[in-house]
């Protein structure tokens, strides 16, 4: 340390210099940053303290927004409820169905690409108003789904219309999306090395037990990825219900992002929908900070293992 | 640690440079709507907001060429979207200060809303110059868009409940037109028969949103207590009343379901509509769209009930107001003015935002207007003979009530509150609302 001081200051200098460009460079999205995401953020913390309406100064009133929330309000813990359920369901079943698929098209060899571009496709139309409207149509009492049951000699039903089955309609239509995370899992199954494939049948392993021993381990750290990045989107739905049920009937669809919303912006309630946001955000995070805990017993990197 | 002073300054600077820029890129961007909101041409541009259906739009936009056509000095931009999102919407440029100039306001919750947050210009300083003309308009409307002694807005037209009824399918019972005398028992007897009869409904599932009050009332009795802190009737036997008729008739499949009834999206779409259903309970202002959907011959009376000339009451279809950040209130009355005075208005949009306020367009319309519009005008006409005042005292969290409502009502309907569980459940959701 002590021999490169005299060249120091120099040096010093033209890093300096080389920083000031660096953090000019990147200042845009500092201030993007900044202001468009950490400001919003602490100001609706903030707002979580007060009975804001939108429309006139908000109030300080402390944790009553909070209080409210957890021992006043029957449709907070009916939209908590509905959304866990939604989430618990529809993540797995997506989680499956896209492994599964991802699983067929690793095989396909011929027009590999045109397969993946359909079954991706309903995934880039995915989260939008139409498919939403689509969905509605698709089980309505006149819908296409009860005209094959008809025609199939099924009973129909009222799928949208029945408390009980209302929700299913939405976990089909989330699992139907599957195309992002097929197509990360297509990419780790394409990361496992051939050879060990290779290794296990000519030890006479089965397809089945090579899935279990080879394929599954070998993808656990993409399961991971996929997992937590589906809770979150699976907790943050809100054009599904909107759209399809409007979070009918009988509350049984309503999805705690669509309730949030109604607060805030029907009822003027901003406040009191800050405040929900933030639970929300601490039930994500809790939950998130639990699957990365578990991950060490499950996820396997090969890199642990050498 | 060293570097941090030097982060801070140079991430100043940055802030500074960006800061610029965008100052630069907003400054030429929004040229039209620079310090006085003018045009570059040196028009005055309001910018102007309502709900409604697709003929609707089409009218509005209409009649906003034709004022500006007689007002070259004035420039309209519109936005517009249906009523489902459309104070969602508003609630989002409150709360940036930037209401339109001209917004389509609703009576009831809503306009308290704004007044309450002082959102709305008082209009009486334009209606004494004689800016907005209102002469020979009834106090009783004018009072509709009143708050203490402000005009925070001017009734596009008069609205009233109305039962809506299928001619032809009433004809096969047995039943000919309906004068307005009749019990709520006589309207379950003929939904009823026609049920029988014709194998379809007998009637519509009642909106409680509306109907409710109307029921209350009937009985003499009201949805708020005067000054909106709880709700107005004591007894809970009328609300389980009112569940029990509608939900006997849902059991026996004379009225439908909500499962039915949530797939209705939108006017066009109804049972009456496609003669599915003889009976339907609506706004009056609806028998346009109701009308030029469908083929079946539909009436108007009055709602069924011994009282209903105490029930009835006549509303205003929804006001025009003018907000307090508009920098140019008066060019924002002028078109108000145009639009409750100006003939053409009416003969583009006939009675689909109500029934002109003015007596003498009433007047000049009644050689020319369509069926419909004849119908509606004799309706209006019938209810001011036959209602008592509207209650204007609806407290801010109304809209939140009137959503508990209906989503006890979906719970009796669907069976899973008995009625006079129903009943108490709404009063415990009110009171925990109200008393906030």
């Amino acid at each position: 340390m002590t021999e490169l001081k005299p060249t120091g200051p120099k040096r010093k200098k033209k890093s300096d210099y080389q920083n000031v460009t660096g953090y000019l460079f990147i200042s845009p999205f500092l201030l993007g940053f900044f202001l468009l995401t950490l400001y919003p953020i602490l100001y609706s913390l903030y707002l979580s303290f007060t009975d804001y309406d939108l429309m006139s100064e908000p109030n300080w009133i402390g944790l009553d927004n909070y209080v409210r929330m957890f021992t006043g309000d029957e449709t907070f813990w009916q939209s908590f409820k509905v959304t866990l359920m939604y989430a618990g369901v529809a993540v797995p079943f997506r989680l499956i169905f896209a492994l599964l698929v991802a699983l067929a098209l690793n095989k396909v060899v011929e027009m590999a690409g045109l397969y993946r571009t359909l079954l991706y496709l309903p995934s880039v139309v995915g989260g939008s108003i139409a498919v939403s409207i689509m969905w509605r149509q698709l089980f309505g009492n006149d819908g296409a789904f009860n005209s094959i049951l008809a025609l199939l000699g099924i009973p129909t039903h009222s799928w949208l219309g029945d408390p009980k089955t209302a929700i299913w309609t939405l976990i089909v239509l989330y699992g139907w999306q599957f195309g992002s995370s097929m197509l990360i899992f297509l990419a780790g199954l394409r990361n496992i090395p051939k050879t060990y494939y290779e290794a296990s049948s000519v030890d006479g392993a089965s397809p089945i037990k090579q899935f279990f021993i080879i394929t599954l381990p070998l993808l656990t750290p993409v399961i991971l990825f996929n997992m937590i990045m589906q809770i979150i989107q699976g907790f943050m739905a809100f054009t599904p219900s909107f759209v399809v049920t409007n979070g009918g009937p009988v509350n049984s669809t309503l999805l705690y992002v669509l309730y949030m919303y109604r607060r805030a912006f029907e009822y003027f309630d901003m406040g009191y929908a800050s405040a929900m946001a933030w639970f929300m955000l601490i039930i994500i995070a809790v939950l998130t900070g639990l699957i990365f805990k578990t991950s060490k017993h499950w996820v396997h990197y090969e890199s642990d293992s050498k | 640690m060293r570097w941090k002073p030097k982060v801070m300054k140079t991430m100043a600077l940055g802030l500074v440079l960006t800061t610029f820029l965008a100052g630069c890129s907003s400054s030429t961007g929004s040229s039209s709507d620079s310090k006085d909101g003018k045009t570059k041409d040196g028009k005055v541009e309001l910018r102007m907001t309502w709900w409604g259906s697709q003929s609707r739009h089409d009218q509005t936009q209409e009649i906003i060429k034709k004022f500006e056509e007689e007002n070259p000095d004035i420039k309209i931009t519109s936005e517009f979207t249906g009523f489902d999102g459309y104070f969602e919407k508003m609630a989002a440029q409150a709360a940036g200060n930037n209401l339109p100039d001209i917004m389509q306001q609703n009576f009831g919750e809503y306009l308290n809303q704004y007044a309450d947050k002082n959102l709305l210009a008082d209009l009486s300083e334009y209606v004494e110059d004689g800016t907005i003309n209102v002469d020979g308009v009834s106090d009783i409307i004018m009072d509709s868009g009143k708050q203490g002694d402000k005009i925070l807005g001017i009734p596009t037209g008069t609205n009233a409940l109305t039962a809506f009824y299928n001619v032809d399918m009433l004809k096969e019972v047995g039943v000919e037109n309906l004068d307005g005398n009749w019990s709520w028992d006589e309207y379950v007897d003929i939904a009823t028969k026609v049920h029988e009869k014709t194998g379809e409904f007998g009637t519509r599932l009642m909106e409680p949103k509306n109907l409710f009050e109307y029921y209350l009332r009937e009985k003499g009795q009201k949805l708020f207590n005067e000054d909106g802190t709880a709700l107005g009737y004591k007894d809970d036997k009328l609300l389980s009343d009112y569940f029990e008729l509608n939900k006997k008739m849902v059991d026996a499949g004379v009225a439908p379901g909500y499962d039915t009834i949530q797939q209705i999206k939108g006017v066009e779409d109804e049972l009456i509509v496609h003669g599915k259903a003889p009976f339907d309970f609506r706004w009056s202002n609806q028998a346009t769209a109701l009308d030029s959907a469908s083929e079946q011959e539909l009436a108007m009376t009055l709602l069924p009930g011994d009282n209903n000339r105490e029930g009835m009451f006549l509303k205003p279809a929804m006001l025009w107001s003018v907000s307090e950040n508009s920098k140019h209130k008066e060019e924002a009355a002028r078109f108000i003015d145009f639009f409750t005075n100006n003939i053409e208005v009416y003969e583009i949009g006939g009675s689909d935002r109500g029934v002109p306020i003015k007596e003498e367009i009433r007047n000049e319309m009644a050689s020319t207007l369509s069926d419909t519009d004849k119908k509606v005008f004799d309706y209006i006409e019938m209810v001011t003979d036959n209602s008592s005042p509207i209650d204007s005292n609806y407290p801010q969290q109304a809209s939140e009530v009137l959503g508990a409502l209906q989503e006890v009502d979906e719970l009796v309907m669907y069976g899973q509150l008995s009625p006079k569980d129903g009943a108490k459940e709404f009063r415990k959701k009110a009171e925990s609302i109200l008393g906030r």
